[in-house]
């Protein structure tokens, strides 16, 4: 195994054994292989740049490195389009370690020497971010290579596997050419993609967030605070902004189209779909720290003749995320809320059970104008996870669901 | 005015005030303990004679300020961060190592300066610094960082006492304004020495780090620049200003009676009593017990955030203890030994010290002011809002005429020529 920072300025000679110049990057070429050094970057005693390809490499070792042609086989113009190089975009930048859910900092590249069909290459194994790749970094050019590597060897190292780093690459063109993506990512739990983006600078977390499906966005972002989320999607384009407060549960899209400029929410709620976004609009209605403005629209209410197995139904049609749904709530045909059934008396009960059997008989609720400390206080008091709210004449207007109410209590400490 | 155009400007002043902040406190915490002291001094050896450099030190710290700030904004990252990417591990980490050292000194010189300022007032060191310390450290690992933020600028009000002192001293109010708008000079080498003090003071490595990163956690958008850019300039103005009146308070009383030999900031205030009343001098060691520990919360806390961007490590007030282990450890290890040394150590031990940090800080400043300029001049960092030429050229005189003088400071503390 070879480290990136013992192979920049190594010593190049070509095959009669004139010297050609110092390594001072390797370049992949992620459209042929991901994992190999595709270009070396040779820069020679008068700061010309040479691109000796990967077959035109003899061998290396920590000394010097040899090519099997002579100076006049070896092309000065770059051989490739977009190459992805080690020194300059991977050394010292910052990259996701999915495994271990953050971002850090590249101190150095392990490399492993391959002979391969008569010459060498060079394979990408790891990123080094631990305290001895530190230590070797200072030690770099002051003692001898062989001296800095026993020295480091005393020390704890940390490496993140080639296939595991998420690399960031704020230029979305540039991106699709080194075909970046953030698969991997994207399957991390919302919460943890949420803590990664925050983070990332500006231009990253736009680029992270792009490449994301709407979804998984939409996940990622409710969980980062309403104001940075206002941020973050005032910097990408409109559309997609649009369509992923449209994945936002309405109550935080609403929460966040509050927070962002008046022409730049009208235009968000214009892009989205009308019935997202009519949700969405009689949300803002409300005044801030009332039940109204708490709660979500989305719910499952049911006529009071339905019975247990017509909630099975209705459960597979219901288009909001299915996790958030405590009670079943009865409505009548004015939307009047008659009663509620928590989802555990539904699953115990027999199939043709009517849910009115199943509601309780007084049915806890607030009002749309009810201040949200009244609101935390039923939680409390009655160990709620939903609450429904109804408008003056009883009817149903939407829920606030525990982590809504968590939420709350958590941000006003 | 016609009721849209109040609705703009009140739309616009909401903007203001919710960017505000990381220019104006970076720009107060700039008159720390040192910096009185050194205002105190020009005050009363040369009376107002010097208050003419305050209008070409305004400009300069102006010019370092917006730049660092603008970047902070563009890139979204920390100038420790950019440095990192830019000129690789080993000269961030050297970049840190010095500015650790540079810091330590001048935390140890704040609370110094709390415990004379308090000294005034009767007040022990051995209560005052602990107490200082913990205070300190609750404020920023307990608090989030809108409450910090909001105390610092509360903290950034209590400044007004010098304003204050300054008037109940009664200068010659025409002989000031007559002394800022001309510039004098004197071929005296204590003059020429109290100058160099004056800039040096003013322009230090560790401030362009913690603006550039209280800017990004703020997370001031670009369109919302030109309100970060005022913030900016109002903090450079209002430092000066507190600078004009630490000087005048001095120079109607110190220097006109003679006075002209003070040890510490300390010293001036006790020595404007008999010359200027009681409440002045007290008014004058608030207001520098104020400043101490007001520099003594940020700088702790700049250092943390930078050295940790910088090594790549997590930081940030809004993050936990665990999520952030090394930020709160480098913070809290500066308060306890600043505080330490304060307690522990005599005064002629703690000189070397701090007389280190100022070394420190002139060797690096020529560093951080050219990676700055240059960073701020790359297309493909700073795209449209890179310098324009003349703005660069006013950069690379302003930075150039720093370095220069600061070496020539560093110079003097070696041969003696003044106190600093």
């Amino acid at each position: 195994m070879i480290y990136f920072t013992e192979i920049q300025n190594l010593p190049t000679y070509d095959v009669m054994g004139s010297y050609l110049g110092r390594v001072t990057d390797l370049g992949i070429d992620p459209t042929q292989n991901a994992l190999r050094v595709a270009v070396y970057f040779v820069e020679g005693p008068h700061k010309e740049l040479i691109y000796v390809t990967r077959e035109q490499m003899q061998s290396i070792t920590v000394r010097s490195a040899q090519t099997s042609v002579t100076r006049a086989g070896i092309p000065s113009s770059k051989p490739f389009g977009d190459l992805l190089r080690v020194r300059k975009d991977v050394l010292d930048q910052q990259v996701i370690d999915v495994d271990h859910r953050k971002v850090v900092r590249v101190n150095d590249v392990d490399l492993e020497i391959q002979p391969t069909g008569g010459h060498t290459e060079l394979r990408v194994l790891a990123v080094n971010v631990g305290l001895a790749s530190a230590v070797r970094r200072l030690l770099q050019g002051l003692t001898a290579k062989h001296t800095s590597r026993r020295i480091c060897s005393f020390i704890p190292s940390k490496t993140i596997r080639w296939e595991f780093v998420n690399l960031i690459e704020p230029d979305a063109s540039r991106r699709l050419k080194l075909r970046i993506s953030y698969e991997r990512l994207a399957r991390l739990h919302p919460a943890d993609i949420a803590d990664i983006l925050e983070v990332l600078s500006r231009d990253e977390q736009r680029s992270v967030i792009e490449s994301l499906d709407h979804e998984t966005a939409a996940q990622a972002i409710s969980e980062i605070p309403t104001e940075k989320q206002a941020q973050l999607l005032q910097s990408i384009p409109v559309e997609k902004a649009a369509d992923i407060v449209d994945e936002m549960a309405p109550d935080e899209a609403a929460d966040v189209l509050q927070e962002l400029p008046p022409e730049t929410s009208a235009k968000l709620l214009a892009d989205m779909e009308t019935a997202g976004a009519q949700e969405v609009k009689e949300l803002l209605g409300f005044e801030e720290d009332t039940a109204g403005a708490l709660m979500t629209t989305e719910y499952l209410a049911l006529d009071r003749t339905a019975t247990v197995e017509s909630v099975v139904e209705a459960m597979k049609e219901f288009e909001g995320s299915v996790e958030s749904i405590h009670s079943v709530y009865l409505i009548d045909d004015q939307e009047t809320l008659l009663g509620a059934v928590p989802l555990a008396r539904i699953l115990l009960a027999p199939a043709r059970t009517s849910l009115q059997e199943l509601s309780r008989e007084e049915v806890l609720s607030v009002r749309t104008e009810t201040d949200a400390k009244v609101v935390i206080d039923q939680f409390r008091k009655y160990n709620l996870l939903s609450l429904p709210v109804v408008d003056d004449k009883q009817h149903l207007q939407g829920v606030v669901t525990a982590d809504d109410v968590l939420d709350l209590v958590v941000n006003r400490r | 005015m016609d009721r849209n155009r109040l609705k703009t400007y009140r739309t616009r002043l909401l903007i203001f005030l919710a960017v505000v902040g990381p220019g104006i406190i970076t720009a107060n915490v700039d008159n720390d303990a040192g910096g009185i002291y050194t205002y105190s001094v020009a005050g009363a050896r040369f009376g107002y004679s010097l208050l003419w450099t305050l209008i070409p030190i305004t400009i300069a710290l102006i010019v370092v300020q917006e730049m660092v700030a603008r970047m902070g904004v563009v890139t979204g990252k920390g100038l420790a961060d950019l440095i990192r990417e830019e000129y690789g591990f080993r000269a961030t980490f050297l970049l840190m190592i010095c500015l650790l050292v540079a810091d330590l000194g001048n935390t140890i010189s704040n609370f110094a300066g709390l415990a004379s300022g308090l000294s005034v007032f009767g007040l022990s060191r051995y209560i005052i610094v602990p107490l200082g310390a913990v205070i300190v450290w609750a404020l920023v690992v307990k608090g989030t960082y809108e409450f910090v933020e909001k105390v610092f600028l509360v903290a950034c009000v209590f400044y007004i006492a010098y304003p204050i002192s300054s008037f109940l001293a009664h200068p010659s109010w025409s002989g000031a304004m007559f002394n800022t708008v001309k510039p004098s000079f004197q071929l005296d080498r204590s003059y020429l020495f109290m100058i160099i003090g004056l800039i040096g003071t003013t322009i230090t490595p560790w401030m362009q780090f913690y603006l550039q990163s209280a800017v990004v956690e703020k997370g001031v958008k670009i369109k919302d620049w030109v309100y970060s850019r005022w913030d900016v300039i109002v903090g450079c103005i209002v430092t000066d200003v507190v600078a004009f009146f630490i000087i005048v308070a001095c120079a109607a009383t110190l220097y006109t009676s003679g006075h002209r030999d003070i040890r510490d900031a300390a010293d001036a205030a006790l020595a404007l009593r008999p010359l200027a009343g009681h409440a002045a001098s007290a008014l004058f060691a608030f207001g520098l017990a104020n400043a101490s520990l007001f520099s003594a919360c940020i700088l702790p806390l700049a250092t943390a955030y930078y050295v940790c961007e910088g090594l790549g490590l997590e930081s940030g007030i809004d993050k936990r203890v665990d999520e952030a282990p090394t930020f709160y450890w480098l913070y809290t290890g500066l308060i306890v030994l600043g505080a330490l040394a304060v307690v522990a150590l005599r005064e002629q031990m703690q000189v070397p010290i701090i007389l280190l940090s100022q070394v420190l800080n002139g060797i690096m400043l020529p560093f951080v002011l050219i990676f700055m300029l240059r960073l701020s001049n790359r297309e493909d960092l700073m795209g449209a809002h890179r310098n324009t030429r003349a703005f660069n050229a006013i950069a690379w005189v302003t930075c150039v005429v720093m370095i220069i003088l600061t070496v020539l400071l560093i110079a003097a503390q070696f041969f003696q020529g003044m106190p600093a």
